[in-house]
């Protein structure tokens, strides 16, 4: 180590912190401890009710969806049905024809 | 992984209150920056210490912290765009403090004027006494790299010094007979 690095040895040396940097770290953590625990109660809170509402919100839209389903089932199978009357009626229009012809 | 070091968060204040507060005032020039720097260095430590194993790695957490805080706070002021001596000046009406010795506070002064990696490697290795080795395990970075920062950093604080304190190599060449 050469001379000028001694010299920055010498002017580098730590420097004394300021009297009130301790009493200020100590004053700040006590007054953190119980915000802390108050913002973690805060945080499961919200956390707790934001999957709540997501969750809700989702089989809402499950039970939508479902209900949706149901009553297009039974628009086509009502559809189907008076299909099948009309095919019948149809059907037995053209039977009755058939018979009168054969007369 | 347990470890039986119960750690005395007062007493470790006590111990490293002032190589944490001359880290961050070399660093950052700004004693106001520095003593909050400090603070949230030892508060984070305060969250953090039932993960600290002992004495040593307290000391090492704390220089390691305190030295990224540093360069988060400077890279911020760069964000802002205020120039740090001109807010220091302006804003706080700050006069310069007397020096214990003017030589090492003008050393000091241009130590401020080097860039931030060079800036941390010298304070690691003239303020803390620490080896190329530990600067290294210190910021996370190569070795080569570290003795490279240390190398161009002392060069160029050479060459200033050799410019700006010419009192300096006056007295210097005077004490050498030249």
């Amino acid at each position: 180590m050469d001379e000028f690095e001694q010299e920055l040895r010498q002017a580098f040396a730590r420097q004394p912190a300021p009297p009130s940097l301790k009493n200020r770290i100590l004053r700040n953590r006590r007054s953190r401890a119980p915000q802390s625990h108050a913002h973690l109660w805060q945080r499961l809170a919200a956390v707790l009710v934001l999957t709540l509402l997501l969750s809700g919100g989702f089989a809402w839209h499950q039970r939508e969806r479902q209900r949706k389903g149901e009553a297009a089932r039974q628009q086509v199978l009502l559809a189907l049905r008076i299909t099948n009357h009309a095919l019948n009626h149809m059907n037995q229009q053209l039977a009755a024809h058939g018979r009168a012809n054969q007369k | 992984m347990a470890h039986d070091w119960k750690p005395d968060f007062e007493q470790l204040v006590d111990e490293h209150q002032s190589m944490v507060f001359s880290l961050a005032l070399r660093m950052t020039g700004d004693r106001g920056l520095a003593e909050e720097i400090a603070q949230d260095v030892f508060l984070e430590l305060d969250r953090h210490l039932d993960k600290i194993e002992s004495a040593a790695h307290a000391c090492f957490w704390l220089r390691r912290v305190a030295i990224s805080r540093s360069a988060d706070a400077l890279r911020r002021r760069k964000v802002r765009g205020l120039d740090l001596w001109v807010e220091i000046k302006e804003h706080h009406g700050l006069q310069p403090e007397p020096r214990i010795s003017s030589l090492g506070g003008r050393l000091e002064d241009l130590l401020a004027t080097l860039p931030e990696p060079q800036r941390a490697a010298l304070l690691l290795r003239y303020q803390e006494d620490l080896t190329p080795e530990e600067i290294a395990a210190t910021l996370d970075a190569p070795v080569a790299t570290v003795k490279s920062h240390l190398q161009r950093g002392l060069k160029l604080l050479r060459a200033k010094a050799a410019v700006h304190l010419k009192e300096y190599v006056r007295e210097k060449e005077y004490a050498r007979g030249v």
